[in-house]
This record gives structure tokens, sequence and C-alpha cells, in this order.
């Protein structure tokens, strides 16, 4: 039985094995040596370049945490992504309102690709894995059919106003990120949010405390298709082009985030913002890398290699502190 | 208490439920009253865990009606059947190790603050009051992967009672608890508000404390409901088993000391187990007695390489070996073999077919180059099934939809079907009939009588008392007790389990 002192200790020894401290750690670490690096590093408009890189990809992982949090995969990102971005640029809508609409339409496509995913994966229990792979060829053709050729263009007003900083020093797409951000603080306030958790750990013992298993896996395909949406949207800003294949090179980032951030693909356990701040994580390390000169093919090597020491280092971290737990 | 005058809580008639080929309950019928501690009592496997998930709305019935306070109650899910007012604790735990108590108590909905969002101090509040009026000293915001298994077990049956139900289910509540007092405090205190229990345990001894009355079920039929102060315990396990019970005793003697041990185990150290040292003669079989967790399941794991030796020796007919891992322990001259505890997740692939499942131990003999050749795996199955006594027309069938029994005795072929010279069965005989005990009891006598030798856990002390040359008993991880021939009665591996007394003490008391 535990005691109050006892809660204390073992929720700073949680916050040491959690993945999300590792990889904002790695981050601020990252962020030193690029500082050393560029000259400019420091400076808000850097920063906001950062940030404005990062966002399509930090957003697309928030979206598949719901997914790997439930214990599932989910590889219809990719689709919806390039469909979302085809979309935008051959039907580009001027101003503030065409704006909001095309977010509108965005989220609205990838929360009808999730509903797919959802009810197919929820209540006919097919695998997850293999239904959104159906969905991800499905909708890059979808997304080949609107254009079969990179081309067109977003409206001006998305490809500026979304790049740009306010007042010259807040970036606009981290505002999205920081709305993305709150709606999960939310969302783990609600008894969907906790069923989540629940399913993801264990169906039978969720089930049996009276959760709804198969609702919660079909909101959390809804809510991931969504933010694959919105990512799609953020991703379009930043190109200010339509590309039918815009998705596929953020497919294996995705996961490389989540993971980075310390969400467990069993299920269960890890978080969102982890999976964020991973994103922010790997696409701040191909501008260090770039900036100390390395050539472009060895990025992926280094990559990868970040990758491996952040998750033996969150290993070793955690059987640790698991062995001083047994041996207190 | 008048059964016609008030109208019962649950009364429950004819009820069935069928899985494919096996019948789970072949008609079930009893009444609970207000009020009442009700007992039911069956063997494993006799349908009790079946009864259970239709009462609790998790398995819909195939026919038979039941009543709940008068009023027809069929529940379609488990929120429908606490709506309606049935809450149970299940034997299987179903907490969520990754949420905390506060949590696990709220769920499936949490207490709303003022936003219309979780209010963490509000479900911590509530959790706490419902925590010290069950009298259990926990915190709310620890997770429950902290907790002990006693603490989690209270923690499941805390939260099926805060539910206020009609009916309360209590499934094997006390498996791990090692005190009763705290559980049967509160019980008598919710019957006292009128609610009724439905108390499932194999120890007689709790449910004559508790239960006024209890319902026996076996082989999925409601045999009677007794009244439990005018039935002796005989009476009692003649209509759990049937009268069908037959004898079964062993030639004890027939050990060749000459020969060196199969099996010598010298101050082995391993997980829970501290200093067991021991041996295992060719043809004998040592049978290992304890309470639930005293390490007898690390025992069998560190012989079969599944829990890391620390220190200390094994010697397999005189030769000191490494087991390191279960493929080392078949394939570097040890043969041992481990009949797994955990049927269901450690023993079968329940989606192949028996006679794969069976093979699998042995695909060396059934292969040529690797590739399986069907004639002969055929034939090692006739032979092992002959062994076993399992029907051939078993073969074929997913090994999922057979019964339990019958999957234990497949496991005990593939077992056999490796042609290992030492066999660990860890509860061999759970959760199968008296039938198939009894085939299962014989082919593990023939294999001993051929030259093999077993060692053998099981938590039914009259099977150790029959089968066994040597009795080991462990307690608190060590071997406590060394009992041989007729020093082997259940009074004695009782003493001994449970610590009090040691070996001698026992031997001078009786």
């Amino acid at each position: 039985m535990s005691t109050a002192i006892g809660t204390r200790s073992s929720s700073a020894r949680g916050l040491l094995t959690n993945g999300l401290t590792t990889v904002v750690i790695l981050y601020v670490v990252l962020y030193v040596v690029y500082s050393r690096m560029e000259a400019g590093a420091l400076t808000a408009s850097a920063f906001g370049d950062l940030v404005n890189n990062s966002i399509p990809l930090a957003i697309a992982a928030a979206g598949a945490t719901f997914v790997i949090l439930l214990g599932g995969f989910d590889l219809s990102v990719a689709g919806v992504l390039s469909l979302v971005n085809v979309v935008l640029a051959t039907h580009p809508m001027d101003g503030a309102g065409g704006a909001l609409m095309s977010v509108v339409i965005a989220i609205s496509i990838g929360a009808a690709v999730g509903l797919c995913n959802g009810i197919f994966v929820a209540y006919g229990g097919l695998q997850s894995i293999a239904v959104t792979l159906a969905m991800m060829i499905l909708t890059r053709g979808l997304a080949l059919v609107v254009l079969d050729a990179p081309g067109g263009s977003v409206s001006d007003w998305i490809s500026d106003t979304l790049t740009n900083s306010l007042w010259g020093v807040v970036p606009a797409s981290g505002l999205v990120a920081l709305a993305v951000a709150a709606l999960w603080a939310i969302f783990r306030r609600t008894n969907t949010g906790v069923a989540l958790y629940a399913v993801g750990k264990d169906q039978t013992a969720a089930a049996l405390s009276g959760i709804n298993v198969k609702r919660t896996k079909c909101i959390a395909f809804v809510l991931a298709g969504a933010l694959y949406g919105l990512a799609g949207f953020m991703l379009s800003a930043q190109t200010a082009s339509g590309d039918p294949n815009a998705g596929s090179t953020l497919l294996l980032l995705v996961f490389a985030s989540v993971a980075l951030g310390g969400t467990a693909f069993t299920g269960g356990q890890g978080g969102l913002y982890g999976s964020m701040i991973g994103a922010a994580t790997l696409m701040l390390l191909q501008k260090v890398l770039f900036s100390s000169g390395v050539q472009s093919f060895y990025i992926g090597l280094f990559q990868g290699f970040v990758m491996v020491v952040a998750v033996i280092f969150v290993n070793v971290i955690t059987y640790v502190a698991r062995r001083n737990r047994e041996h207190a | 208490m008048d059964a016609a005058s008030v109208i019962p809580t649950l009364n429950v008639t004819g009820l069935h439920k069928s899985y494919g080929p096996t019948v789970a309950l072949g008609g079930v019928t009893f009444t609970i009253l207000p009020g009442e501690v009700h007992a039911l009592l069956g063997e494993n496997g006799a349908g009790k865990s079946t009864l259970v998930k239709i009462l609790s709305g998790v398995v819909t019935p195939d026919s038979g009606a039941a009543e709940l306070v008068g009023s027809p109650y069929k529940p379609q899910s488990i929120l429908d059947a606490r709506a309606q007012g049935v809450a149970t604790a299940f034997q299987e735990l179903s907490l969520l190790p990754n949420l905390t108590v506060a949590e696990n108590l709220g769920l499936p909905r949490l207490e709303k603050g003022p936003t219309r969002l979780i209010s963490r101090r509000d479900n911590e509040d509530s959790a706490a009051a419902t925590l010290a009026r069950y009298g259990l000293q926990l915190h709310p915001r620890a997770p429950v992967s902290r907790l002990s298994l006693a603490d989690r077990q209270r923690l499941e049956i805390v939260r099926a009672m805060s539910k206020e139900p009609k009916l309360l289910i209590l499934d094997e509540p006390t498996a791990v608890l090692s005190s009763t007092d705290w559980l049967f405090a509160i019980i008598r205190a919710e019957t006292a508000r009128g609610t009724s229990v439905l108390y499932i345990s194999h120890r007689l001894n709790e449910i004559r404390e508790l239960c006024a009355r209890g319902t026996v079920l076996r082989s999925g039929r409601s045999i009677a409901t007794t009244d439990l102060c005018d039935t002796d315990d005989a009476a009692i396990f003649e209509m759990m088993v049937g009268s069908s019970l037959a004898t079964f005793s062993r030639d004890r003697s027939n050990i060749d000391r000459a020969t060196e041990s199969r099996l010598k185990v010298t101050d082995l150290h391993a997980g829970t187990i501290k200093g067991a040292s021991f041996e295992v003669p060719v043809g004998g079989i040592v049978g290992v007695a304890g309470l639930d967790g005293q390490g007898q399941g690390d025992l069998f794991h560190a012989l079969f390489g599944l829990t890391a030796i620390e220190s200390g020796t094994v010697q397999v007919d005189g030769k000191a070996v490494k087991v390191k891992s279960p493929s080392q322990a078949l394939k570097a001259g040890i043969e041992v073999c481990l009949l797994p505890e955990e049927r269901k997740t450690q023993g079968i692939f329940a989606t192949l077919s028996v006679q794969k499942n069976v093979t699998l131990g042995a695909l060396s003999k059934v292969t040529t180059f690797g590739v399986m050749r069907r004639a002969r795996g055929l034939k090692l199955m006739g032979e092992v099934a002959r062994e076993v006594d399992l029907a051939d027309r078993y073969f074929n069938f997913q090994i999922g939809d057979l019964s339990g029994g019958n999957q234990q005795k497949a496991l005990l072929a593939r077992v056999l079907s490796t042609g290992a010279r030492t066999l660990l069965l860890f509860d061999p005989t759970r959760g199968v009939d008296v039938g198939t005990k009894q085939a299962i009891y014989e082919a593990i006598q023939r294999y001993a009588a051929a030259g093999g030798a077993v060692l053998l856990y099981s938590s039914e002390l009259s099977e150790i008392v029959q089968l066994c040359d040597q009795c080991l008993v462990v307690y608190d991880g060590r071997i406590v007790a060394q009992l041989e021939g007729e020093e082997i009665e259940e009074r004695r591996i009782v003493a001994a389990a449970t610590g009090h007394l040691d070996a001698s003490k026992t031997r001078r008391a009786a």
C-alpha cells in the first residue's frame, strides 16, 4: 500500500522513465548543438522556420499517436496527407474565409478516411494494419486522380499567413500546434480519453470495466484521421503547391516520431506531446546535419542512429529505475 | 427464511450455453434469496465461470431464463447488468494496470467538474471516500501496476461493491488474499443491508463460515441446492465429482535406488526459490506441494530455463547441465519437458489442429530435411494419443474448440511425443474432469514405469498423495519438508505448507 511519500517519489521516477522527458532533453541538447553551428539559430526567424518545418510532421504524428495508444497501426496517414494536399492545390479558395473553408474540408477528408478505418477495425474486427494499408493505397490513388503530377497552387492567403510570424515573433503554425496540444489536454479529461488508454492496455479488462471497446476504437481512428487532415492542410501551407506523393516521404517519419516520443507500440502507454516533440526533434536533427555539412545521403543514417540511441537510453533508464524500485 | 414467501433476488431456470462442440452449461437452475450469501460449488470446468459471465452480461445464454427481483433479467452488456443491479468482481481481475486506483474505480464514467471535463480531484475524493468506506488503505492516485496482487483483488471487490448492487458476484475472491477477515466483514455488512451475494470458491471451510445455502454444479448442470449445515463435506464432494469417483493408488516402491538419479538439484537459487536441493530418481514421481505463490512456479521455470538460475547446480544423469532456455533444456540432452500452468496463454496454439499442436514438440521426428511428413506425423500422433487416451476423432479439430480436459490430454501427448526422459508437470489436472484426471494419472504412471522421471506440482493434495513416491513441500521459497512413502498424507503436507510446523514436529504431533 502506497503512502503519499511513496507516490511522490514514484512520480519523480515516472518523470525520468517517461519518454516525454527524454525527448525534451534530446531536443534541448540538439538545439544547443545547432546554435553552436549556426550563428542565427537563436533568432526568432530561425526558430520560426524550424517550427514551420516541423508542424506537418508533428500534427500527423499526433494523429498517429491515438491509434498507436490503442495498440493499432495506421498507415493511411500517407494517403490522407497527399489527398488533402492535392485537393487544396487544385481548389484554392482565397481570403481568410476560403482558408477556413479549406481547413474544414481538409479535416473532413481525414475524418472520413478515419471513420472508414474505424468501422472496419472496430466493428468489422479486421486488422488495423491491413485496413489502413488498403486505405492508404486507395487515398493515394484518389490523389493521383485529382492531380496526376506535381503542380497546382495553394491559395496565397494560406501559404503566406501560416508560414508567417505574428507580431514578428510567434510563428502562426506554432499556434496551430498549441491548439492541437490544448485539444489533447481536453480529450485526456473525457471518458473516451481514459478509455483509450484502458483499451490499449487490455481490451478484455476494459470491456469488463464497462468500457465500450468498439466505440473507443472507432473514435480514436476518426480523431487520428482528422489530425492527418489538419497536418495535410499545414503541409500544403508549407509547400504552397500540390504533389500526389506528398505524404509518402513523411509516412515512416511519423512512426519514428511516435517511437522517439516514448509511446509504446504495444498500446496504453505514452502520449501526444511526446510524439509532437519527437517530430520536432527529427526535423531539428535534419537541420543540424545540414548545417554541419553532412552530405544529404548520410542524413537517414544519422537519423536512424539517433533513434536507436534514444530508444536504448529510455530503456536503460527504465531498467535502472525498476531495479532501484525492487531493491528499495 | 421461507423461499415461497419472499421474492428471490435472483431466480435462474434452465440456462444453457455451448461453445462449438463444448457444452459449457447444460441446464442450470437455482434461486438466491435477499440478503443471502449463496455459495456456488463445483470442480474446475464445471461451468462456474460461464455462469458468472452470463449473469454479468458478458455472454448471452443459448436458452433459459433469469429473473432479478421478480422481473426478467437479460443483460446485454456489463453496463446493462450493472444498471439492473448486478455487479461482479472477476477472478481474472478487470483492473487496468496503467490507470490509477481512482480512475479504475470510476470507469467507465468518471466524475465531471463544472467544465464537464473529468475532475481529477473529484474523482480522487470520491475514490478516497469509497476506499475508506470499505476500509481499504490505498492511495487514490497510485497506479494499479504498483499494487500487490492482493490489493488488486481487494480493489476489484471494492469496485464491484461500490456500485451498490442488488446481487454481488464474487468469483474466487480469496484466491490471493492471505486473510479473509476483511472480506468477510464487508460481505456481512453488505448482506445486512439486503444485498445478496453469489460466492464462488474452492475453499469449503470459507463457504461453511459464510454461506447458509449452496448450489453445486457438475459438468455444466446444477446438481442440487443444499442447506450447507445439513450436508457434510463428503456429501458435497460426492455431488461435485459424482459417485463415479474411481480410487487410484499405486505401488510406491518401484524405484531403483542403486542407479544415479535422473535429475539432481543442489542448492538452487532462482527467482523466489532460495536454496532448493532434491533428487528425482529414474522411474520416480516426485510431488511438489505448496500454497499458491510459494515459489513452485519459479522452481519449475528455472528447471525449464524460463527463470534465470542465480546459483546452484542441476545435474541430469550425474552430469551438470546449464539450462538457460527451453530449447536448451530440450536439446542439450536434458530432455526436460514442462507442461505449462497457463494452458490458454502458454500452452496451446488455439487455431492449429490438435495434431499440429501435438507434433510441434517433436518436429525433428516428423520431418525430413525440415519438411513435414504427413504419414509420420499421423503415426506419432496415433502412438501418443493412445498413451493419453485421446480419441482420434479429435485429431483434426482446432485445439481451441476442445474441452479443457481434452486440451490437457493433447498437451500431455505433446510432451510425451518429444521422447523426453524427464517430465516437469505443473498442475496437469487443473480444470479437467474426473475421467480425464484418471487418464492423465495412468499416463504419468506408465511413463514413470517405463523409466521416466517426473516432477509434479499439484494444487490438489489428494493427487500428490495418490501418485507420488516422494513429496517436497515448499513454503516461502524453501523446501520445508521432504516426505516419503507412507509419510505422504494430506495432514502432514498441509501443516508443512502453511509454514507453522516443520516435518519433524508434524510427525510427533501425528
